[in-house]
């Protein structure tokens, strides 16, 4: 489980234990064997109140599912999620509807995340409106506070979403977001889909606002570079597990899976004069039904042993607040050495020089 | 499951509606449909004024089988010297009667069991699904013809086996748009702030599916339409109402082939295509106003027709740097042929 | 005989629409060398994908109106060319690569059959020859197992791998050109790392030309030889990759390269360019730039500069070029 960049002093916001997500895949005629997708599998983590934990990893990694669990989209189908110590997918229904109104989300896709019918009043409201209990003249003013607050104005209340630019209409996402003060946000890729000179823009409002509210983030992305800097713990996943995981100190100092040195040497720089050694991956990502028992990712992996197809990795603190899921660092049992499963794997070249 | 919700969830609706009406009428082709539906609703509101004969009159001896004239603008029947004139504008009243009922019956039936079968999902799905299965099987014709026989005839049992057995092509079509619109993001906004089940489908969903519902009902209308008067020409409907497909019945009974009475069989005949045509005219203009991207290459080329090519010149002078150092290719701007269509 | 494959002088498109007209590219000069990778960077709306269109000759004349002064890959005067005589050209002297491999393919057709197409079009292989030169081609971008995957659909086939599939249907016939469209944004980070070394080393290899259209400024680092800088339909800046990357010269640029977040940054804020582009019908008066530039003088507000060249190649169009 990560741990906190210090001692923890209060009891975690959010904590998962060893939660796995299982989707059924239709089957082809009935009575054939019954497949699954592993979403997600074992995966635990802790994040304390106000910090910005990073979730990173490709398509299919699972990442998306992990939120979704974590705000009580989707039943885990095994393992235990608790929000402010009470285990969510327990609560009594009203409870439950509680809990999830201290959390939002925010989504990728500034195009599709808001009705386009809706106006942008609407949209803001709409949170407030479902929850009741306030009147007609209180939710204006505070749709009223939050546009100006993300940096629209009085007149784009009446607009429709098509009215607006990507970059703007993932304020109006955000706005809608913060109106029930929730504690803890998913931003689930919230600035993948705008321009790049936007993008600092949504960021710098999304730390702002953290920062004035005491907000808990949970940030999925594959920049890293954009994780180093906001985030204080990260996890990297791949097909539903978790491979390494850390502060984002450690892990970005000292990154040991081969997977995350393949992503940090996949996020090319923009430092034209830094030549580094490119860690190229063979093949595709494969699909999460039926995954390999082994080690997820030895098809790709440039290291790969004898041994990880065959048998899993256990997460291994390798120093303080730093883990990794990964034969190489953990190495293999006395009695699979001498079965010469620590053989790399032939012909596979390691890296690509630029 | 309160219809009455729904009705007001329809109802609030009814500023958007007119400025569909409005676009329609500013489309060309779109004012032609609305200008002859608004005719054909004025001939079936106001028949009885209009009629300038009781079309019902049978005495009328004397005036049978007449052609065309200034007292009987589209003649008289050969057999019964009733005014078919009259006779068409009475048409219109069952045509549209039965179309527009059942088409607005069929849109809440489809459009209910399509709203709940995709959003809920699960064993309401395939409950509803199979439903659809069996009933698709199920020939109508036959169906309607042995109801008559037992109910007798009329336009009611023909109705009800229109709304009973035509609501699956509506519930499949808004099935499958419900179940895009379910996984939107914000969908999954406002589930997250606890909306219900009732108020996603209600004020996300439902909203979601109205153009599809308008244009389906649209279309249905005039398949209705068409389909009555095929019935009424078999003798299914009801024997006492005029309608148009009846006309055509007995037009061919009554020997106008034969005695070469063209009137009779041109009239309720151009009035069926009439109805449809307008129908099928807005439905089909409603594709293109929900659909935008249809819209674009008919509005972009009236828009070119009238370009002034001066206008264009100063724009692309425009777009040149001010008192350039270098000068530009003496031979002048080509225009680069991309292929016209 | 020069080593100037492409050159494009003085490309102007706009797109008429109720209401005014849209000026997507407004007077723009590209040249490309021989074996040269350039690339043209922008974000969402400056016409850089416009222009690709153009250079193919793929914009038809309604929507767009375009005018050019000169077309010429290498050396042969494009111009005027006919569209017949330009389908001769396209696939042949020059090819494209797409953005989205899903669109840009045939779905109904093995990949293998399209690219089979390309060789059959233009050259007078035989279908077994041109079976072979496919399977070859696929083996060249590194597609496993060539000559079985050569029949499946491009449904079957994942995303890096049908980038592939564009890639090997663009160099099937050895272009003088070759014009990337956002070949890599569709990707995820790793399979993009994949996709562009396979670019990288067969533009190099085989000495072919390649104008690279992207918004995302790394992958210009890591590929381009020369960037053009465009802003809502101008070119704002030009130079070499170091040099532009090390010393920008336009704050548009400068803004650009410091919003892209670094992993050997400190936790700090990000730098961010206020503001959104110019609409392209209603564009400001003077410098496009200069609503959201923090240099900006009345003479950038009241008039537009020219692109000024200045030493080796590097050209700037602003009032107070930086340093």
């Amino acid at each position: 489980m990560t741990a906190n960049h210090d001692r923890p002093h209060s009891d975690p916001l959010l904590e998962m234990e060893g939660v796995s997500v299982n989707f059924p895949v239709k089957r082809a005629y009935p009575f054939s064997k019954r497949r699954w997708i592993q979403a997600v599998t074992d995966v635990s983590l802790r994040i304390s109140e106000g910090e910005t934990f990073g979730i990173v990893g490709e398509s299919g990694c699972g990442k998306s599912t992990l939120a979704n669990a974590m705000i009580g989209m989707v039943r885990p189908t095994a393992g235990t999620v608790r929000f402010q110590g009470d285990e969510l997918y327990a609560l009594k229904p009203k409870a439950f509807k509680q809990a999830r109104r201290n959390m939002q989300m925010i989504f990728q896709d500034p195009f599709s995340s808001l009705n386009p019918r809706f106006t942008v009043y609407d949209i803001i409201r709409e949170p407030l409106y479902i929850r009741g209990g306030a009147s007609e003249a209180e939710m204006k003013a505070k749709v009223l506070e939050l546009l100006k607050l993300v940096g629209l104005d009085e007149e784009d209340m009446y607009r429709n979403p098509s009215d607006f630019s990507g970059g703007q209409r993932q304020r109006i996402g955000i706005a809608r977001a913060i109106v029930l003060n929730p504690k803890f946000l998913v931003c689930d890729e919230p600035v993948s889909g705008l321009d790049v000179s936007v993008h600092a823009q949504i960021m710098n409002l999304l730390m702002e606002i953290q920062e004035s509210r005491n907000l808990t983030y949970v940030f999925i992305s594959h920049n890293l570079a954009v994780v180093k800097n906001v985030c204080q713990n990260v996890l990297v996943m791949y097909l539903g597990k978790v491979m390494e995981s850390g502060t984002s100190d450690a892990l970005f100092a000292n990154p040991l899976h081969p997977y995350t040195k393949a992503l940090l040497s996949a996020v090319l720089d923009v430092d034209v004069e830094a030549s580094h050694d490119r860690i190229l991956l063979k093949g595709d990502t494969p699909s999460p039904i039926d995954p390999p028992k082994g080690c997820r990712f030895w098809q790709r992996c440039p290291f790969a042993m004898v041994g990880c197809e065959t048998i899993p990795a256990e997460m291994v603190d390798v120093e303080n607040l730093h883990q990794v899921a990964c034969h190489l660092v953990s190495g293999f049992s006395p009695e699979h050495v001498a079965a010469g499963l620590d053989q790399p794997v032939s012909s596979l070249p390691q890296t690509w020089a630029d | 499951m309160s219809s009455r919700n729904v009705f007001l969830q329809v109802a609030r609706r009814g500023g958007s509606f007119l400025s569909l009406v409005k676009k329609l009428w500013q489309h060309p082709k779109g004012r032609v449909g609305l200008i002859l539906v608004g005719l054909l609703v004025l001939a079936a509101v106001l028949a009885p004024i209009l009629a300038p004969y009781d079309p019902y009159d049978v005495t009328q001896r004397a005036e049978k089988g007449l052609r065309p004239s200034l007292q009987h603008p589209l003649g008289t029947t050969i057999t019964t010297g009733q005014d078919i004139f009259s006779m068409l504008i009475y048409g219109t009243r069952v045509s549209l009667l039965i179309g527009i009922s059942t088409g607005v019956a069929i849109a809440f039936l489809g459009a209910l069991m399509g709203v709940m079968a995709g959003y809920i999902g699960g064993f309401v799905d395939n409950l509803i699904m199979r439903i659809v299965d069996v009933l698709l099987v199920i020939p109508t014709l036959p169906l309607i013809i042995v109801l008559t026989g037992l109910l007798g005839r009329s336009y009611f049992v023909i109705v009800l086996v229109f709304v009973l057995f035509g609501w699956t092509g509506l519930a499949r079509v808004i099935r499958s748009l419900v179940l895009v619109l379910k996984n939107s993001n914000y969908v999954k906004a406002a589930e997250l702030a606890g909306a219900s089940r009732w108020y996603v489908m209600t004020k996300h969903i439902l909203p979601g599916t109205s153009h599809l519902i308008i244009m389906n009902t649209t279309l249905t209308c005039a398949g209705i339409m068409v389909a009555e008067a095929g019935l009424s020409f078999l003798g299914l409907g009801d024997p006492t109402a005029i309608s148009w497909g009846k006309m055509l019945a007995e037009a061919q009974g009554g020997g106008a082939l034969l005695f070469g009475a063209w009137w009779w069989i041109l009239a309720p005949g151009a009035g069926i295509f009439l109805a449809v045509f307008s129908f099928m005219r807005i439905g089909i203009v409603m594709e293109e106003i929900f659909n935008p991207r249809m819209k674009a290459s008919s509005s972009i080329y009236k828009l070119f027709k009238h370009l002034n090519n001066d206008y264009l010149d100063e724009v692309f002078r425009s777009m040149d740097d001010e008192e350039s150092a270098e000068p530009r290719d003496r031979a002048g701007p080509a225009v680069l042929e991309g292929g016209h269509e | 005989m020069s080593d100037t494959v492409l050159e494009v002088r003085n490309l102007k498109v706009a797109f008429p629409a109720p209401g005014g007209v849209i000026r997507a590219v407004e007077g723009i000069d590209l040249t490309t060398q021989k074996g040269e990778c350039v690339a043209l960077v922008g974000e969402s709306g400056c016409g850089k994908s416009v222009t690709a269109l153009s250079i193919m000759k793929l914009l038809r004349t309604p929507p767009s109106v375009s005018r050019i002064d000169r077309l010429e890959l290498d050396d042969r005067d494009l111009t005027h060319l006919t569209e017949r005589d330009m389908e001769r050209v396209r696939g042949k002297d020059m090819a494209m690569i797409f953005q989205d491999a899903m669109t840009a393919l045939n779905p109904v057709m093995t990949v293998g059959k399209q690219i089979d197409e390309v060789y059959r079009r233009h050259t007078k292989l035989s279908r077994k020859e041109a079976r072979e030169e496919t399977v070859k081609a696929l083996e060249l971008v590194g597609v496993p197992e060539a000559r079985s995957r050569a029949d499946s659909f491009p449904h079957e086939l994942s995303g890096g791998m049908r980038q592939r599939v564009l890639i090997a249907l663009a160099f099937a016939c050895m272009p003088k050109l070759i014009i990337a469209d956002e070949p890599t944004t569709s990707l995820d980070v790793t399979i993009q790392a994949q996709v562009l070394d396979v670019l990288k080393s067969m533009q190099k290899d085989h000495g072919v030309s390649a104008l690279l259209i992207t918004h995302d400024l790394s992958v210009v680092a890591n590929m381009a030889d020369t960037v053009y800088v465009m802003y809502s339909g101008k070119i704002v800046e030009r130079g070499a990759v170091l040099e532009l990357f090390t010393d920008p010269r336009h704050p548009y640029t400068e803004g650009l390269l410091g919003s892209v977040p670094k992993l050997s940054d400190d936790k700090q804020a990000f730098v961010q360019i206020p503001d959104t582009v110019p609409h392209p019908m209603h564009k400001p008066d003077g410098c496009y730039f200069h609503p959201r530039c923090s240099y900006a003088t009345d003479r950038c507000r009241q008039h537009m500069p020219r692109l000024e060249t200045l030493d080796k190649g590097r050209q700037v169009r602003c009032w107070h070029p930086l340093r």
